[in-house]
């Protein structure tokens, strides 16, 4: 039987080494995938109609929070729920242009004196109280004639298109905080754009 | 140089430019770390401070680690006492850095976890439970006072019911009081304020319970920061019988003192759940901005401390580098003197020592370049002299030789230096009894001598005058010995011919006069008397005069001969062919001598020959008449004469050979054969070949004669082939021109 040659030890050593990497990539991936599933914002569905010369946007938002965000949130902390909106420029030889951006604010803070939730718009003030989470994010979830842009700021003869998305703001807390963060998935909560073609 | 200079100031600003960027990160840091709103704003810049800080001493240190590990693997002088100064700055600066680096962990993690108390907790729990109570016991006040007014308005008419509403709010306490009928349709509504707004509709979670048939109380937090308690008791209208289903929905105030007590509880539990939450996320966060501290300042700390052992061991370097070159024989090498330290003393004592030995090698070259200028200019007298020098060491090792040693002794010895004498003379006959005979004297004990000695050689002998004085040798030497000789076998030789010259002409005029008139007076005796004379008398008459007659001939020829000897006419140079007059006398003898081979060999490319063609073929004439007669009664006589040219010592020259197999030359006279009245043969005169030697130096030629080995005599003559090779003999011996000047 034939010693092993350094290159053949060598070899093996590679493979293991690939091994254990390919492991801990493997590990790293179901990680996030589990990450992934523990939270989730998505747009379900939108739309806009004008109202008085405004159009106003309808959307349902599926709204699910991490376990470290929902923690968070029994834990005192606030959390602020960002609607963003674009107003897209279609354009037929150049790159599509933003016109407009404007976004919506929404803090959900959890009161346990009352052990309510209360959900308030940061834009205009208004604010709710809900007696379970579930009522809560059901609540942000369902956008009803929010309005978004007068037409006539828009070009007449032109086309334009919407696009909304949701995400978990983390702007409010401490850079050093926002730091971390940044690398824990769980507070990487956002949704993709949902867009659509604006009707006039 | 200048790039050099260049390259370190780059890296040193570089390396400073990544110190003052950590550390004015880290002073931003410890600024903006209490002060959340300016850490916000200035977070970027000092991240991208502390990335960009960290990324230059990266890259210095690892350019400095390369270079470090280059200069160790290749032995650069200083490397090794380079990298152990690193590492023990380096060890130096890790140590207390990981200590610090340790209990400032071990004091963030404490000290954060002393903010959390157990006590704390259930203390602030147990507030919020007794607020909970408190605000349970309002809610259950407030309800109750609900139920009252909706137990009221059950039976009141609908024309009454802002007017009920109003006075049941605020019999109630309420701030705000609604009754919403079928659909959330509000029927009344009574408010304390006089701006209040219109109510809104039954939120879901209300309108769902209303339909359950279960009261609704909760405790609702104002935007004004405050809070208030609103309930809401549905109740069937029984005043027309329509048993219609109505909500009254009522918002009860807190009062401000306990809705300070309440938010103030409220406010410090969340904060404490905050700061339990994020706890860990604290830790982690210090501690990574201390571990990110500590690596920023265990780069500087690294980088300076390849800094202060670059500058520890720069001077050491130069001494190390000034000292190889001092080594390899620059001392013009100055050393930069960088401090007043002892470093910096001893970089002064090296420079004056390179400055002392610099100045000794100038002196010791100058007295070197003297010596050896006189040294040259013996060389070259030695060489000149025609006088042999030869310097032995004290074991008789050849010192120095000058080249007429060599051409006295008939070997070359200029190139011998350091072999013995003895050994360099072993088959060189001259050499060797001119060894022997000064060995004797040496090995005798006498060290200053003087004699004429005399070397016998194939060609001759020769005669050496040698004075042998003892050599001054150095102070661990043993005296040696030169030995000064000249060979004056010329010398002897031409006081000989000019002796036998002067004795040919006062024979020749001594002799020659009277042999006339002795031979005119015989032939008038012979004439006068003969015929008077009986025939006996006169035979006897004619037989003594014709005797007198015939010996007075031969005397007469013997007295031309010396008379041709000691005669010097003047040379009759012309260009001629010697191969053509070689023939010519050769065919001369072929016809005369019939029982001698005559063989000529002759070199078909000899040019035209320069000379006096008179002389020249007297010399043939002689030697071939010398061979000849040397073979008289030989029975297979043969001569050989060979004609040829050759290049000797750079100078042209043509040479005659005769070679015979006659008996050659008796032993002892082959260095004689050339003087007058030497000869071996019963009839010779001994004055031919004396004739053919005088012709031969005439023509500033050399001749030689020896005995062959297979038996017969061979003479050879060698000369110059034209008059520009003839001036170069000349140059060559002055003293043989000399000679022949004298002569002519």
């Amino acid at each position: 039987m034939s010693r092993p040659t350094n290159n053949a030890r060598m070899n093996s050593w590679y493979r293991s080494a690939i091994a254990l990497l390919a492991v801990l990539l493997l590990g790293t991936g179901l990680a996030q995938d589990s990450v992934e599933r523990e939270g989730y914002f998505e747009v379900r569905s939108a739309g806009t109609q004008v109202v008085d010369g405004v159009h106003t946007l309808d959307a349902r938002l599926q709204l699910v929070l991490s376990s470290e965000a929902l923690a968070a949130l029994d834990s005192g902390v606030t959390l602020t729920i960002e609607l963003q909106m674009q107003v897209i420029r279609v354009k037929r030889f150049l790159p599509d242009s933003v016109d407009a951006e404007l976004a919506t604010r929404f803090e959900l803070e959890y009161r346990p004196l009352s052990q309510r939730y209360i959900v308030k718009n940061l834009n205009s003030a208004d604010q709710d109280s809900f007696a379970t989470l579930y009522s809560a994010l059901n609540s942000l979830g369902r956008v009803q004639g929010l309005p978004v842009i007068d037409d006539e700021l828009l070009l007449a003869d032109r086309e334009y298109r919407l696009r909304v998305r949701a995400m978990l703001n983390t702007q409010q807390y401490p850079a050093s905080l926002r730091l971390l963060f940044f690398w824990r998935g769980q507070w990487q909560l956002q949704s993709e754009w949902y867009e659509w073609l604006l009707e006039r | 140089m200048v790039v050099r200079t260049l390259k370190r100031i780059f890296f040193t600003l570089m390396g400073a430019a990544g110190v003052a960027l950590v550390l004015a990160a880290l002073f931003l840091l410890t600024q903006t770390v209490q002060r959340s709103d300016d850490f916000d704003r200035l977070q970027d810049v000092i991240l991208a401070i502390n990335i960009a800080g960290g990324f230059i001493l990266i890259l210095i240190l690892i350019g400095n680690l390369w270079r470090l590990f280059h200069d160790y693997r290749e032995n650069v002088p200083g490397a090794k006492l380079k990298a152990r100064m690193v590492g023990m700055f380096v060890g130096l600066a890790v140590l207390p850095l990981l200590v610090v680096f340790y209990f400032s962990i071990q004091f963030i993690n404490r000290g954060i976890d002393s903010w959390f108390n157990v006590q704390v907790e259930e203390g602030l729990d147990n507030a919020l439970t007794l607020s909970r109570a408190a605000i349970e016991f309002r809610k259950r006040q407030y309800l109750f006072a609900t139920n009252q007014v909706a137990q009221k308005l059950a039976n009141v008419p609908d024309r009454q019911l802002v007017y009920e509403l109003s006075m049941l709010r605020r019999e109630s306490g309420a701030s705000e009081m609604t009754l919403y009928g079928d659909n959330n349709r509000v029927l009344a509504t009574s408010s304390d304020s006089a701006t209040a707004s219109m109510p809104k509709p039954l939120t879901e979670e209300v309108a769902l319970q209303m339909q359950q048939n279960r009261p609704f109380v909760s405790l609702e937090p104002l935007n004004s920061g405050n809070a208030e308690i609103r309930t809401a008791v549905a109740f069937a209208y029984r005043f027309n019988r329509s048993r219609e289903s109505r909500t009254v929905q009522a918002h009860f105030p807190i009062d401000e003192r306990l809705g300070n007590m309440i938010s103030s509880v409220e406010n410090s539990y969340s904060e404490y759940q905050q700061l339990v939450f994020f706890r860990e996320d604290l830790k982690d966060l210090l501690t990574v901005t201390l571990t990110f501290v500590l690596l920023l300042s265990l780069l500087a700390a690294i980088y300076g401390a390849f800094v202060l052992s670059r500058r520890l061991v720069a001077p050491i370097q130069d001494l190390v580098a000034g000292t190889r070159a001092v080594a390899m024989g620059d001392f013009d090498t100055k050393l930069p003197t960088p401090t007043r330290d002892e470093i910096g003393f001893l970089i002064s004592s090296f420079n004056d020592m390179t400055q002392r030995l610099a100045t000794a090698r100038r002196e010791a070259t100058m007295s070197q370049a003297l010596v050896e200028a006189e040294r040259t200019n013996l060389e070259v007298i030695l060489a000149r002299l025609s006088t042999g020098v030869l310097a032995l060491e004290s074991d008789l090792k050849i010192r120095t030789a000058n080249q007429a040693s060599g051409s006295i002794l008939g070997v070359n010895l200029e190139n011998r230096s350091g072999e013995g004498i003895r050994e360099v003379a072993k088959g060189m006959p001259l050499l060797e009894q001119f060894v022997d005979i000064a060995c004797m004297h040496l090995d005798a004990g006498e060290t200053e001598w003087r004699e004429q000695i005399v070397l016998r050689g194939e060609v001759g002998r020769r005669v050496l005058t040698c004075a042998c004085t003892t050599l001054p040798g150095d102070d661990d030497k043993a005296p040696g010995y030169v030995i000064v000789f000249d060979d004056i076998t010329a010398l002897l030789q031409a006081q000989r011919d000019a002796a036998w010259g002067e004795v040919a002409r006062r024979l020749a005029h001594e002799i020659k006069n009277p042999l006339t008139p002795i031979q005119l007076s015989a032939e008038r005796m012979r004439r006068k008397y003969l015929n008077t004379m009986d025939a006996e008398e006169a035979q006897i008459l004619d037989r003594a005069t014709h005797t007198i007659v015939q010996q007075v001939e031969a005397m007469k020829e013997m007295v031309n001969a010396f008379s041709d000897y000691a005669r010097a006419p003047d040379m009759d140079i012309s260009r001629f062919d010697i191969d053509k007059l070689a023939h010519e006398i050769v065919d001369l003898y072929r016809a005369q001598e019939s029982n001698v081979e005559i063989v000529l060999t002759s070199d078909p490319t000899i040019p035209m020959v320069e000379g006096d063609a008179g002389r020249v073929r007297q010399i043939l004439h002689n030697l071939i008449r010398n061979a000849v007669e040397a073979l008289e009664g030989a029975p297979d006589g043969r001569i050989d004469v060979q004609i040829g040219a050759a290049e000797i010592d750079g100078v042209g020259m043509f040479q005659i050979k005769v070679e015979d197999n006659g008996p050659g030359f008796s032993n002892g006279s082959v260095s004689q054969i050339f003087d007058p009245y030497v000869t071996t043969k019963p009839k010779g005169t001994g004055l031919g070949l004396a004739i053919v030697k005088k012709l031969v130096e005439e023509h500033v030629g050399t001749i030689s004669a020896k005995n062959r080995s297979d038996g017969g005599a061979m003479i050879s003559i060698r000369l110059p082939l034209n008059e520009a090779a003839r001036e170069m003999m000349i140059a060559k011996a002055p003293g043989r021109a000399d000679n022949r000047r004298e002569r002519a």
